[in-house]
């Protein structure tokens, strides 16, 4: 059904999907030198479809959600490569006024820290109001009434209430669903969540990644969900891009990735999960540390760690290698570790 | 909140009694007596000394001094200066004149520090932010009266812009360049305070928001960054309107304004305490009451504040 649905909404008069980033490169010009953030990622997301980005911090996840949105802090940040395509517009060409309609209206984004990302000195309802007032011209009364009728969407209790209460006194999970329904206020066509229940307890992680999920599938919204979690992703996500080092190292559906990883990190990071059967075994860590973007390793980025290591690994960069139609991994040696998975 | 209000209003009693005492006690400890002279070339008779002294209680001991003097101000009753004029009417001619000066140079001190602040962060480093940094800098090493009396010299004497000296009247034309200078200190740190600020929540992750949100430019700076880098600005300037009445004193003299610090001046040369003690007191009052009224303000201002 999903899948019938994005092939009609996602692919319009231009043929691709709805959001395309494509071959997108990013550095942070530091006095300590340039760091690559982010070199050649390409990924799309159609509508009502979700796609997981998955990453140690550092791997450059953000700072591309970042490109999308165009809040990308320049300088430092410098876009030295790539195109973003949004219905088949390179966003990336378009001046500063046409792309500030787009935030909110097309795209839209959900961060991190709820409690720093609102602004602590209106009241939630007022924030919410102000996208409707802001975009649409809509009236103060209507604004706010619209904004409860959100704060409900989101499952906020006694929203009529709360209206006028400020970001502090909510907890952390109401703050959250607070930040959703103002990203969701205008109906945007892509979603991105920028980790958003690395704040929360578990139990309301869970409740804020069910509530995402129901959201996307309501409207058809595509949604980047950004994260380090491996766990939050499963029940969620359509297809998984892994990022390291800057880089996509392997792409796959949700299904593929969980059953046979074909890079060495994605399997690193599989087994780093604590599974019950594995009880009073030593959690299985990937060794060394991630990647100085300042000075990548040579070759691979991730030859340092990778127990799969050869020769050629150390001078030559691997390609990202087409498995099948869904499926691609950077690593020379992707059969193998399929295989093993 | 109002228990909060209350517990504060509570907590001034003790500070007024204790002030206006110290300023009672200093006061009449004063070497020289403030009759001996007040008869031209001789000197004044023993008589007529006496006779004053018994007039104005100074015969009295200092507890029972301010105990009348406690009296007179809650009934209102500020008696006669040395000259036999009424302090009350002397106090209702000078008051307004200060409150004119001193809220002109708040409005200036918001108005231009404030904008030169915010101007001067947003672009850190650049042209305006140097010309910001070099001037504030310049204003804040200069003493007020050397401000003061290089502009009257400037515009009032050598260019004949304005009137060296303010009429009686004490206009609001008349006022502005006094009231510069008056404002001069805390507008170069208003200034660098804005900035400060600016700098510091430009890269809070609720000016992202905004920015992620779709709003324009200006509503992002304008509404989210400017209202949250104001609550520090806003509470100095608040504090500051009490010590900014207290430096008019410099201003009024140069000036010549008939203003509570020209009235001060004046008294504390003609050793006339019977003016000295009320205006102190008046201006421990003023510097009490905005604290309070801004400690409120913080609250209205930051909503994370809470009162205990």
């Amino acid at each position: 059904m999903t899948e019938v649905l994005s092939e009609q909404v996602g692919r319009g008069s231009h043929g691709g999907a709805l959001l395309e980033v494509d071959n997108l490169h990013v550095e942070f010009r530091t006095r300590a030198g340039v760091a690559k953030a982010v070199n050649g990622v390409t990924y799309s997301v159609d509508a009502g479809e979700t796609l997981a980005v998955l990453g140690e911090s550092g791997s450059g996840k953000s700072v591309t959600a970042q490109t999308i949105m165009g809040i990308l802090d320049m300088p430092p940040g410098k876009i030295t490569g790539g195109e973003i395509r949004f219905r088949g517009v390179d966003l990336l060409k378009l001046p500063e006024d046409q792309r500030r309609k787009i935030r909110g209206e097309g795209i839209s984004m959900v961060f991190q820290d709820a409690l720093s990302a609102l602004n602590p000195v209106f009241p939630v309802g007022w924030q919410i109001a102000e996208m409707f007032r802001t975009h649409r011209g809509t009236s103060r009364a209507e604004a706010k009434k619209k904004a409860i009728e959100l704060m409900d969407r989101v499952r906020i209790p006694a929203a009529k209430d709360r209206v006028n209460d400020f970001p502090h006194q909510f907890s952390g999970g109401m703050r959250q669903r607070i930040m959703i329904a103002m990203a969701i206020a205008l109906d945007p066509e892509i979603l991105i969540a920028d980790e958003p229940t690395t704040a929360l307890d578990v139990t309301v992680q869970a409740q804020i990644m069910g509530l995402l999920a129901e959201l996307q599938r309501d409207s058809n919204m595509g949604l980047i969900l950004i994260t380090h979690d491996l766990g939050v992703v499963a029940d969620v996500a359509d297809k998984i891009a892994v990022m390291y080092g800057g880089r996509i190292v392997e792409h796959a559906t949700v299904h593929d990735l969980y059953k046979s990883p074909a890079h060495p990190y994605s399997k690193g990071l599989l087994e780093s999960i604590p599974r019950v059967d594995h009880k009073g075994k030593e959690l299985y860590a990937i060794k060394g540390l991630p990647p100085n973007l300042l000075e990548m390793p040579t070759g691979c980025a991730f030859h340092p760690r990778c127990p799969y290591r050869r020769d050629n690994c150390v001078t030559d960069v691997p390609p990202l290698y087409t498995i099948s139609g869904t499926r691609g991994s950077a690593c020379h040696y992707w059969r193998e570790v399929i295989d093993e998975g | 909140m109002g228990r909060y209000a209350i517990r504060r209003l509570l907590q001034l009693v003790p500070v007024v009694l204790g002030t206006t005492f110290i300023i009672n006690y200093m006061v009449w400890q004063l070497p020289g007596d403030p009759f001996a002279g007040r008869c031209g070339q001789r000197p004044c008779p023993d008589s007529y000394v006496t006779a004053m002294r018994e007039q104005f209680g100074l015969d009295q001991p200092i507890l029972l001094q301010y105990w009348n003097f406690l009296k007179n101000l809650l009934t209102g009753n500020l008696g006669t200066d040395f000259n036999g004029v009424s302090v009350a009417t002397q106090l209702a001619d000078a008051w307004p004149i200060t409150i004119r000066l001193a809220l002109m140079a708040v409005a200036f001190e918001a108005l231009i520090g404030i904008g030169a602040g915010v101007l001067s962060g947003l672009k850190r480093g650049g042209f305006i932010d140097n010309v910001v940094t070099i001037s504030t800098l310049f204003l804040l090493s200069l003493p007020i009266f050397v401000t003061g009396y290089l502009l009257q010299w400037v515009l009032g004497v050598q260019f004949g812009v304005i009137e060296p000296t303010v009429s009686d009247a004490a206009t609001i034309p008349e006022l502005i360049v006094p009231a510069l200078v008056l404002a001069s200190l805390n507008m170069a740190f208003t200034a660098r305070l804005t900035r400060t600020s600016i700098v510091e929540n430009l890269r809070a992750d609720y000016v992202r928001t905004a920015v992620a949100k779709g709003l324009s430019n200006r509503r992002v700076v304008g509404v989210h960054l400017l209202r949250n880098s104001l609550i520090p600005v806003l509470t100095f300037l608040g504090t500051e309107v009490g010590s900014l009445m207290s430096g008019a004193i410099i201003t009024e003299g140069i000036f010549n304004i008939h203003g509570i610090g020209g009235l001060l001046w004046r008294a504390i040369n003609g050793q006339d305490y019977t003016i000295v003690v009320p205006v102190a007191t008046l201006l421990v009052l003023v510097y009490l009451i905005t604290n309070l009224l801004v400690d409120l303000l913080y609250g209205v201002l930051d909503p994370r504040i809470r009162y205990e």
